[in-house]
């Protein structure tokens, strides 16, 4: 891996056309060649599971007779579910979560919400970006204002990556500092018909000073210049990656591959962000949540064993979330409507594995749905202290006790 | 400079030419580019004899061409007969491409992100297509008819889980998106009036890919929605909906948005008389659309090269801008690539549109699409090659050339660095076409042609 990572400094640092992109890139780099420690630095995947994950059917209260009565067609039959304890088990579909869990990498916090919640999708997802009520000018992510607080101490770039199709997520976004994103690999490099002559225009043309006054352009010149860099850097990191891991054939599965192969690379990026969609199950549920918890957990089981592989398995964690659970009562289309709280999951090496507070009551409901008894601030919070080791008040925008989901 | 603070009145003051704002061809050429997919400078020649007013009339009340639309239809023919939805992008970025009617074209994709519904889900080529003539028919009419119409549409019922619709236990679904993404907004409604809504529509099914009304399945108790309560029959309930004062509000908010500028969101002074003119024409979408694109606001600086391009203004708008010819299908697919794949929609909120479009991978995906479609030999602009084309329009040395292409595909200004970059590309020796390709293509990097 060492090899790797200098060989990536050496070939990236040693292209002239690089070098021409203006001032972020050898900022970056001279932050990477000088320390070497970012090969320590702890790292977070984030999975967005887009939707609204039906908590209730991925972690199963299956001994409590509510929660039949509430799902005459959906409720899993206790024979089963992959017990957890006496009284939860997961899904027979979430295997890959249950061998995390048996093998020490698996932490369930149970619960998860906030105070008066929005059942839109697109309102309680920008909560969960933002960390902000409507009525407050959200301009940026929670991770985004992470990015922009260790960036003032450092002066790199590309502390996180977006990896996937779809839109860039709110979380990331950022003042001062602008995320990559990744489609794949593949295509995440300019084809200038090996023209080098084209190629040293486009890289002058990004250079040119922009009129500052101007936000909007100001916005596109900076993402086109760490465009133009970051797909330098990963096409050097992409290459010759092994690993004795078979991963699942899904898409959730090939990104967090691509992960590993850049975390493996040596690539100083601290984020990364992926997302699952599909989970909105208002109707025909059980085959859609079947193969969506299939898809996440042999994903994520076959991450962190290949993270473990290659012998990063101590600075990587993955935290699962999704912007809220489902109506604990099933509807008429052997599907569920939007709810609340949820369990979130952070799975890794240094997880304190084992469930984190209590199911919530399925006979105490806030408008039918599960009330929450930890806000899911506490769980960034937790990530930017006991992970990220970053205060999270200012990130935040408040105070908020961190659970205990990392061993010490 | 302020958006919030846009006077109304001067905004939405119809724009009149004067010597401080005359028509030209640069304004012809942000009307064109807004109100469709750019124009050639042909046609910039034959707008600026023209008065703006009648040429925006014309764009809002078009003639259906019966050759471009049997044209289409029998293009439309054959891909259904294969029964691909993917397929079915190859035919709207054709007729992007061919339109007679640019204005129809650019509202219906409007719509079609308004109503979002993607083929990923419904899987039936012959309901998304019908969704989108649907969209077309009432893209400039009346959008009180089309939200009756949608609701009751094959392809948005299967989309939003509403093909049956019991009345024991009422699917959500399509009740929220019709309060929250459909006509009035977030924090405009209570989840109590959704839960009602959902009430009126049980019974609502798809049968055998049509639209069915199942009374015994329909409850028919009391509803109380918005303080109004009844049985609320039918298709009372969405009258309801529509009579709430957010309604007009929601609906010109977005269409200032997709016309106007993409941040930030209008203030509600400037929003008000326009939703006071829609409710006054009874929902009559053309009168708005014209109101906008004929304001002074239009042809101000507030506006010109205020809004991202979206890989259809950029695609689809360079190749119409120089009488480019492409592979339809493989256009469809590089809108996909770029973040806009046509009948796939990313969610049932459409595209966000704005700074959302951009990305590192879709900003390099963007000068990847450019520069093939222009050194790919078999690419033709008015069936010549690019130095013939420039030929024509007696742009025959480098500058010249420059200066046509940032006048035609650019609304705002590069810097002279920029300009004398680009006419080194083409000064290179060796086949003129190629080096005219190669500018484009550097062009496509620039921040100024992400905008319009």
């Amino acid at each position: 891996m060492r090899s790797n990572r200098r060989e990536f400094l050496r070939t990236t640092l040693g292209s002239s056309a690089i070098l021409s992109l203006g001032a972020t890139l050898p900022d970056f780099l001279r932050a990477a060649a000088a320390t070497g420690t970012d090969d320590k630095d702890t790292i977070l995947v984030v999975v967005q599971l887009s939707g609204g994950n039906d908590g209730l059917n991925t972690v199963i209260p299956f001994s409590d007779p509510a929660y039949k009565k509430a799902r005459p067609t959906l409720a899993i039959p206790t024979s089963d579910v992959l017990k957890i304890d006496d009284t939860l088990g997961f899904h027979p579909s979430a295997r890959g979560l249950a061998d995390l869990l048996e093998d020490d990498s698996l932490a369930i916090v149970q619960g998860v919400g906030y105070d008066n919640p929005n059942r839109s999708h697109f309102e309680s997802m920008d909560i969960w970006h933002t960390c902000q009520r409507k009525s407050d000018t959200r301009t940026t992510g929670w991770l985004g204002r992470y990015l922009d607080a260790t960036q003032a101490n450092k002066s790199g770039a590309s502390l996180a990556l977006h990896l996937g199709h779809e839109k860039q997520p709110l979380a990331l976004t950022a003042t001062g500092v602008s995320v990559p994103s990744i489609s794949s690999l593949e295509s995440f490099r300019l084809n200038d018909s090996g023209d080098k002559e084209v190629r040293s225009t486009i890289s002058k043309l990004a250079a040119s000073k922009q009129d500052e006054s101007d936000s909007l352009l100001g916005f596109l010149q900076s993402t086109t210049t760490v465009a133009l860099a970051a797909s330098q850097r990963v096409e050097q990191a992409s290459r010759d990656y092994k690993t004795p891991v078979t991963y699942p054939d899904s898409e959730l599965a090939k990104k967090l591959k691509t992960v590993a192969q850049l975390i493996d690379s040596g690539l100083g990026t601290r984020v990364y962000y992926v997302t699952l969609d599909g989970f909105d199950t208002h109707s025909q549920q059980p085959a859609a949540h079947a193969a969506l918890l299939s898809q996440l957990g042999g994903a994520v089981s076959s991450f962190v064993k290949d993270i473990d592989h290659h012998g990063q398995s101590d600075r990587v964690a993955v935290l699962a979330f999704s912007e809220f659970g489902r109506r604990v009562a099933e509807n008429a289309s052997e599907g569920t409507d939007h709810g609340a709280a949820a369990p979130m999951f952070l799975a890794g090496k240094k997880v304190r594995a084992g469930l984190i507070g209590k199911h919530p009551s399925l006979t105490d409901l806030e408008d039918g749905d599960l009330k929450f008894h930890t806000d899911f601030r506490q769980v960034y919070a937790t990530v930017l202290e006991s992970w990220l080791g970053w205060p999270n008040e200012s990130v935040l925008g408040g105070k908020f006790k961190t659970v205990e989901a990392f061993s010490a | 400079m302020s958006l919030t603070k846009i006077d109304p009145t001067w905004a939405w003051t119809p724009y009149r030419p004067s010597e401080s704002q005359p028509w030209n061809r640069i304004r012809a050429a942000h009307l064109f580019r807004r109100a469709g997919f750019g124009a050639t400078s042909q046609e910039l020649d034959a707008a600026v004899g023209r008065d703006p007013d009648e040429i925006v009339a014309g764009l809002v009340t078009p003639n259906l061409d019966a050759e471009f639309e049997s044209e289409s239809d029998a293009f439309a023919t054959t891909i259904l007969a294969s029964g691909n939805p993917k397929q079915l992008s190859a035919w709207w970025s054709y007729v992007m491409l061919r339109t007679p009617h640019p204005l129809l074209e650019k509202t219906t994709l409007f719509w079609h992100g308004h109503f979002a519904t993607s083929a990923a889900k419904v899987e039936d080529a012959g309901a998304m297509y019908a969704q989108n003539r649907l969209f077309r028919q009432y893209a400039l009419g009346d959008f009180g008819k089309l939200t009756h119409a949608i609701a009751r549409d094959p392809a948005m019922l299967i989309y939003l889980d509403s093909v049956t619709n019991r009345k024991a236990h009422p699917n959500e679904n399509f009740a929220r998106e019709l309060m929250e993404l459909f006509c009035l907004g977030e924090g405009n409604y209570s989840e109590k009036d959704i839960q009602e809504l959902a009430r009126c529509f049980t019974g609502w099914e798809i049968r055998r890919g049509s639209f069915r009304f199942n009374r015994f399945q329909h409850d028919t108790g009391s509803k109380s929605i918005f303080g109004q309560t009844g049985p609320m029959p039918e298709s009372e309930s969405i009258d309801i909906v529509l009579d709430q004062p957010a309604a007009p509000q929601f609906i010109v908010r977005k269409l200032i948005r997709y016309f106007l500028f993409d941040e930030p969101a209008a203030s509600d002074e400037l929003v008000a008389p326009l939703a006071n003119e829609l409710s006054e024409h009874a929902w009559d979408i053309g009168h708005v659309v014209r109101r906008i694109l004929s304001s002074q606001l239009f042809y101000s600086d507030q506006v010109i090269g205020r809004k991202v391009r979206s890989p259809v203004d950029l695609v689809v708008g360079l190749l119409r801008t120089l009488e480019g010819s492409t592979n339809a299908y493989q256009l469809g697919d590089d809108l996909d690539m770029l973040g806009q794949g046509l009948f796939y929609p990313p969610n049932v909120k459409g595209w966000d549109g704005g700074r959302a479009w951009i990305n590192s991978s879709t900003l390099l995906g963007r000068a990847n699409v450019i520069g093939r479609i222009v050194r790919d030999e078999k690419t033709r602009f008015a069936g010549v090659n690019l130095k013939a084309y420039f030929d024509q329009l007696d742009a025959d040395s480098p500058a010249a050339i420059v200066d046509q292409l940032v006048e035609l595909t650019l609304a705002v200004e590069p810097s002279q660095t920029v300009k004398e970059q680009l006419v080194e590309v083409i000064k290179r020796p060796g086949d003129r076409s190629q080096r005219i390709a190669e500018a484009i293509h550097a062009l496509s990097t620039i921040p100024e042609f992400q905008v319009m």
